[in-house]
């Protein structure tokens, strides 16, 4: 590795990292008032907070939640990808079009909407949580599969096939792990879709679910909590970078 | 509290009054029934109480105190918290439009603008909150109890606690302070830099607007409470060249403001400014306590008095659970809890109760706790109170500020 990608590499790490410094010491802080550059009192005081307000809890409801919109947005994105990679899908720019559509579309504006229509339909509010959070994931699932897709080659699988592997087999034991980077990536993604929603998960969920960007925002919402905030904020940001780190193991795996 | 998304609520409860599929607007009232019945149909029932999530004393207390004492009437009480009771709002109308009459928002702490929205499109289950039992303790003519922001309570909310709009200071930088808003606004200019408001639309920074516009033009009682054009051209240039005025004196020049009461609180916390302000004042005590305001935190009574309003639970006209939420509604203001609220080291809301109401040994219940060191006791904070203006003046007040004073 050469010298300047070496440098490149330290900025990048203190580039992500650095904006972690403040909420960690907040975290531990008990009393930090301007202008003392560091805490006038540490202390526990903000995981206590934290843990009265229901963080652990929380934790647990928005894992689910990111599991759940993981497991249902990867393996759709995926064949949407796929499709959109291998075959002549009809109008495919306007299919692609229609998957990103959520990216373009605020997030209150759908949840306000769709509420509504979920609400008329009768659907139970987890699952109407689940459904939107994994639409809303799809454009990362689909454009992350196509580009994978695009640069597989279905060379080996043909080989899987000349040698005797069933269909089904020629998938499972040839496409997806040459895959499993790409679906890791994705699954990543899907994830943090539903593990970082506020708005969904409070209007489509009818407060049922109370998850940790609930807790973040009314706890954000005033001066007086930062020690509690930073907190709450460090439980939503290192699940996160643990599964980031795990993603890209996969992805070593996956190239050696 | 925060104001980020009101507008979005009352455009949606303008649309869901426009909608084909929209359900008429008048307030649905809740059954005739005697007490006995409520409580009975309450039994078993969760109430999902939706309230701003920011106050930690206000959380602790509905979880430690009315909670366990709701259970103790079989009513179980969950505690949604949000960062902007608009969200509520926003459930509600979304149930509404949706016809559903299972919701899941029971019971919504809510006052001003939120309320009115609500109102507007029948969201608030009305005829129930002068049946409760324990209303018989506040006082029928107390007009803050009839009027929320200019919008008749009626039977729509039941009162949960009284606020007076205070200004607060650092006695420890501002050994003398002014006794009136017109002292305030000529301390601020003669220290340049060290004062400045929130920039309304926010919840804080309207209200000082606007009692800086009593102030501007003559005292309290000469702006009419009822918003018309006229008033509001004969009063508001006065106003805006006042804060015109002041606005070269203010933190930064005046070349930007807070956007928040969030963002003013951080500024005097970490002293740049000598004085914030707020609604709520019974926050402050936790603010002090924790280090986060200096010890040297005071209350600035103003001679001439602020406005006052009070805050209420609402029960949303699509909950699934209204026997409950008025049993919980009705256990809020009983004298003892309400005296439990009031308590600084609990939460320190002041009481909605007429005091003269309530037997000898509420009465003393509340004349022996303990007085805090920061905010004093409401009758001295709500002495000359003024009734908060109409909530029809706020739009346009807010629009003028932009326009004369932010932009000049």
């Amino acid at each position: 590795m050469g010298l300047t990608a070496r440098v490149a590499r330290a900025a990048l790490a203190a580039w992500l990292l650095l904006p972690l410094v403040p909420l960690v010491l907040w975290a531990a802080a008990d009393r930090w008032t301007a202008p003392a550059v560091l805490p006038q009192a540490w202390g526990t005081a903000g995981l206590r907070d934290a843990v009265d307000a229901g963080a652990g809890p929380a934790s647990l409801r928005s894992t689910v939640l990111g599991l759940v919109v993981a497991v249902l947005a990867t393996p759709l994105g995926a064949m949407a990808g796929r499709a959109l990679a291998t075959y002549r899908v009809p109008v495919g720019g306007a299919v692609l079009a229609a998957l990103l559509s959520p990216l373009v579309l605020p997030p209150f504006a759908v949840a306000l909407g769709l509420d509504v229509l979920l609400l008329r339909l009768r659907v139970p509010e987890p699952v109407g949580v689940f459904l939107l959070l994994t639409v809303a994931a799809l454009p990362y699932t689909t454009v992350l599969m196509r580009a994978a897709y695009a640069a597989h080659d279905t060379g080996f699988e043909e080989e899987a096939r000349t040698l005797g592997a069933t269909a089904r087999q020629a998938v499972f034991h040839v496409q997806l792990p040459l895959l499993a980077p790409a679906l890791a990536g994705a699954a990543f993604l899907a994830f943090l879709v539903g593990w970082s929603d506020y708005v969904v998960t409070l209007l489509v969920g009818g407060g049922q679910l109370v998850t940790l960007p609930l807790l973040v925002a009314s706890a954000a919402s005033t001066v007086g909590n930062e020690a509690q905030v930073a907190v709450l904020s460090l439980s939503s940001v290192l699940p996160p970078l643990v599964l980031l780190v795990a993603v890209g193991l996969v992805g070593q795996r996956g190239r050696a | 509290m925060a104001a980020a998304r009101r507008p979005i609520a009352a455009g949606a409860a303008l649309l869901a009054l426009a909608g084909c599929a929209a359900p008429a607007s008048e307030a649905p009232g809740a059954a005739d029934r005697p007490w006995d019945e409520v409580l009975a149909a309450a039994e078993g029932q969760t109430v999902d109480l939706w309230m701003y999530g920011g106050d930690e004393a206000g959380n602790a207390y509905v979880d430690d105190v009315l909670a366990p004492a709701a259970a103790e009437l079989g009513v179980t009480l969950r505690r949604v918290p949000v960062a902007d009771t608009g969200d509520a709002l926003d459930r509600v109308l979304a149930e509404r439009q949706a016809g559903t009459t299972e919701g899941d928002v029971d019971l919504v702490w809510v006052n001003g603008e939120n309320y009115a929205a609500g109102r507007q499109a029948g969201a608030w289950l009305c005829d129930w909150a002068l049946d409760l039992p324990n209303r018989q303790y506040t006082d029928p003519g107390d007009p803050l109890l009839q009027n929320d922001f200019g919008v008749p309570v009626e039977g729509c909310e039941s009162p949960w606690h009284k606020a007076q709009f205070t200004l607060v200071y650092d006695s420890a930088r501002v050994p003398e302070p002014p006794t009136t808003l017109a002292g305030v606004l000529d301390w601020a200019q003669a220290n340049p830099g060290r004062f400045t408001y929130p920039a309304p639309p926010d919840f804080t920074g309207s209200v000082f607007v606007r009692q800086v516009l009593t102030t501007a033009t003559g005292g309290a009682g000469e702006v009419p409470l009822e918003y018309s054009q006229e008033a509001y051209d004969q009063y508001a240039p006065e106003l805006f060249d006042r804060l015109a005025e002041l606005a070269p004196a203010l933190w930064r020049e005046g070349s930007t403001h807070p956007q928040s009461q969030q963002e003013l609180d951080r500024l005097f916390a970490d002293g740049e400014v000598d004085m914030t302000m707020t609604y709520g004042p019974a926050t402050l005590i936790d603010l002090v306590a924790d280090g986060t305001f200096p010890d040297t935190t005071r209350v600035l009574t103003l001679e001439e008095g602020t406005f006052g309003n009070a805050s209420f639970l609402a029960i949303p006209s699509t909950s699934g659970d209204s026997a409950g939420a008025q049993v919980v509604a009705d256990l809020a203001l009983s004298p003892a809890q309400q005296v439990a609220k009031a308590d600084p080291g609990t939460w320190g809301q002041f009481t909605v109760l007429d005091l003269d109401r309530l037997d000898e040994a509420d009465r003393a219940a509340f004349e022996q706790l303990p007085p805090s060191p920061v905010v004093p006791p409401y009758e001295e904070l709500s002495r000359n109170a003024q009734p908060e203006l109409s909530a029809e003046w706020v739009a346009p007040l807010d629009e003028g500020w932009r326009r004369s004073v932010l932009a000049s």
